[in-house]
């Protein structure tokens, strides 16, 4: 088989969280770093859907925006189609690379300029690529496109505030394929809306993904729209993978005891009686993760090795419990 | 029923506006039992937070309660003088909002803003008040409360901010809490632990809760009957497995069609075409004729009143005049 098409090698990214050298002078206190994103490694195969799912501040929005380019990652690099996102050396391969990869955001109240016409939005990766010439085929190409998301092609002439929060979305789908993108990130592109109108998201994009081969990577923190899109998932835990497993698989036999919790804790829809399983505590503090597993704290089968040493991720699962020692029934 | 704690009756909520008058909420009924969860569920711009601020008393000019009654134990409520109101809310009716950060001022300890508020609406002495703060903070479960009850917002965490706004909201031991979208603006792990704690003080204590949300999951855990909302006027109102499992408006049947689960088949998602109408173009007749599938001519001019189907009530013509078995 030949490489995978998004291959992410050890990423780690580290924001500075200190108080300014003023107040670290005068009050005390020293250089204080946050580890979002820590060694995480992951591939993406061309026509799946890779999910990453995780708690608000497990560092699942700062991979997406190292993968697409918009975040340099502290270290470890990102390979799309062979090409480096981060080495200066293959910029004129990368300029190349920009126009297949894509992205949707989570608000699409904020991701539409409110000044520029629904045609201006969604023909600026055309222009800005040079890929049609000709304002009349420009235009063309822009109502061929909202048809393709559900709208008419003479919404082009309108703003954005005309439209409700589903039909932004569908401009943003519709902005994110102008350029013929190949990998499209999307990061929670439905948690700002409604079900009946995340429904009609969900399938637009699943229908899009099946005509033209789309390669999406796809953030949430909510596990059954995961459990609906994704081919493969990855659970994360303050920074860290903590289980990568096919999608049926970790949603049949979650192994990690934090996806357990994590799947345990979703409210029971089917009503099915099954009894949830009481969590305990929160997401701690990233600045200050707790010892060895981030996860110990909250962890059934924590022992000692899990509060001393951060387990590597092993067969799908970063789990000292799993990957060692027999689990206890 | 002599255990009824609140009962609303065909209330209707008007904002003016400079288009004119937008009619939020259109003739919505329901009663809540002692002891008993209501969820109220919909999409956004259903009205379900304006049935809640009506309920306590909050809807602020240019909005207005413009018809209807609200009873709270027998006693009509949404007549009252502000003053007497103002003893109302927060003694018999405790609230609790969806973003706990904005909830709690972040300039008082927590302690003290639970004691005022005890104070204001119990006779306890300072001391006394500050005792019954600690038991409500071990209540709703903040670990070592006797220490965390001088802490300021900003140094607890969301699902412990959401728990002293629990224990505000019930530190008058009110009859009725209305809870809206609580668990929102929380992680699922945590929103686990927000229910079942509401669960056990509806429970406890035999407080009613009015759970406003439009997360199903939610409803489904935590609620004993749920209504369903749509453009200002109950669609559905049930016991909640009923509803959850054989829902009958054909509104109801697409919301839980549109919601991805866990278990089941991997199937496309039910899909309601278009979105919720706006308050200034709420079409005529049946409100979701539009988008429905089943729609007659009679959808589209008479407005469908809500009837019983065993122990549900649908507001639908799709029920009227037909046996239950053969509808839809």
């Amino acid at each position: 088989m030949s490489a995978p098409f998004v291959q992410a090698k050890n990423l780690r990214r580290v924001f500075d969280v200190s108080k300014p050298w003023l107040n670290r002078v005068l009050e005390g206190g020293h250089l204080e770093y946050l580890k979002a994103v820590d060694g995480v490694t992951f591939d993406i195969n061309k026509g799946e859907t890779f999910a990453l799912v995780g708690e608000s501040g497990s560092g699942k929005t700062t991979v997406a925006r190292m993968i697409v380019g918009l975040l340099p990652p502290s270290s470890g690099q990102v390979l799309i189609d062979g090409v480096s996102m981060t080495d200066p050396k293959q910029a004129p391969a990368r300029r190349r690379l920009r126009r297949r990869i894509q992205m949707i955001f989570q608000d699409p109240y904020a991701s539409l300029n409110p000044r520029f016409r629904v045609d201006a939005i969604i023909a600026e990766p055309i222009r800005a690529f040079d890929l049609i010439q000709g304002e009349r085929d420009i235009q063309a190409r822009v109502g061929e496109l909202l048809s393709l998301v559900g709208l008419h092609p003479d919404d082009r002439l309108k703003y954005p505030h005309e439209f409700s929060g589903g039909q932004r979305q569908r401009i943003a789908i519709a902005r994110a394929l102008a350029s013929d993108a190949e990998f499209i990130v999307c990061d929670e592109p439905t948690s700002a809306l409604d079900v009946s109108v995340q429904a009609q998201i969900l399938n637009l994009m699943r229908d899009l993904q099946d005509k033209f081969g789309l390669t999406y990577m796809f953030i949430s923190h909510n596990l059954a729209v995961v459990r609906h899109m994704a081919t493969r998932v990855g659970v994360m835990y303050l920074g860290r993978i903590v289980e990568i497993a096919e999608g049926r698989e970790l949603f049949a036999r979650p192994r990690m005891p934090y996806t357990k919790m994590l799947l345990g804790a979703v409210p029971d829809l089917a009503m099915s009686g099954r009894q949830r399983i009481p969590v305990k505590g929160e997401i701690p503090n990233p600045i200050d993760p707790p010892p060895g597993c981030a996860f110990n704290p909250r962890c059934p089968l924590a022992f000692d090795l899990c509060r001393k040493e951060t387990p590597q991720l092993i067969d799908g699962v970063a789990c000292h419990a799993v990957n060692t020692a027999p689990v206890p029934a | 029923m002599t255990d009824t704690v609140l009962s609303v009756r065909s209330l209707q909520v008007e904002f003016a506006s400079r288009r004119g008058t937008l009619r939020a909420i259109d003739g919505v009924s329901f009663d809540i039992a002692k002891g008993e969860v209501l969820g109220v569920v919909g999409e956004s711009g259903a009205g379900k937070s304006v049935t809640g601020l009506a309920v306590i008393g909050l809807i602020d000019p240019p909005g207005r309660i413009a018809g209807g009654e609200i009873h709270l134990a027998g006693t009509r409520i949404d007549n009252l003088p502000p003053e007497e109101m103002r003893r109302v809310r927060g003694k018999r009716i405790g609230m609790i909002f969806q973003d706990p950060l904005t909830s709690l001022n972040p300039l008082y300890k927590i302690g003290d803003q639970i004691v005022e508020t005890i104070r204001t609406h119990l006779n306890l002495s300072e001391l006394a008040a500050r005792r019954r703060a600690i038991d409500l903070l071990a209540e709703v479960g903040i670990p070592a409360p006797e220490k965390r009850i001088d802490g300021y917002p900003h140094e607890f965490s969301g699902g412990m901010r959401q728990r002293v706004v629990i224990a505000l909201a019930i530190c008058a031991e009110p009859e009725l809490i209305i809870a809206d979208e609580p668990t929102t603006a929380l992680d699922v792990s945590v929103q686990a632990q927000i229910i079942s704690l509401i669960k056990r003080l509806g429970r406890d204590h035999g407080t009613a809760v009015m759970l406003v949300t439009h997360d199903m999951g939610v409803i489904a855990e935590a609620s004993d009957r749920v209504a369903v909302m749509y453009a200002g006027r109950v669609a559905e109102i049930g016991p909640v497995q009923a509803v959850v499992k054989n829902p009958l408006h054909p509104y109801a049947k697409g919301l839980m069609g549109a919601i991805p689960t866990l278990a089941g088949e991997d199937k496309r998602l039910v899909q309601i075409p278009g979105s919720m109408p706006r308050l200034s173009a709420i079409p005529r007749g049946c409100s979701f004729n539009p988008r429905c599938a089943f729609a007659f001519d009679r959808c589209r001019v008479e407005r469908p009143e809500p009837l019983a189907q065993g122990a549900q009530s649908v507001a639908c013509h799709l029920y009227d005049n037909a046996p239950a078995e053969s509808a839809a």
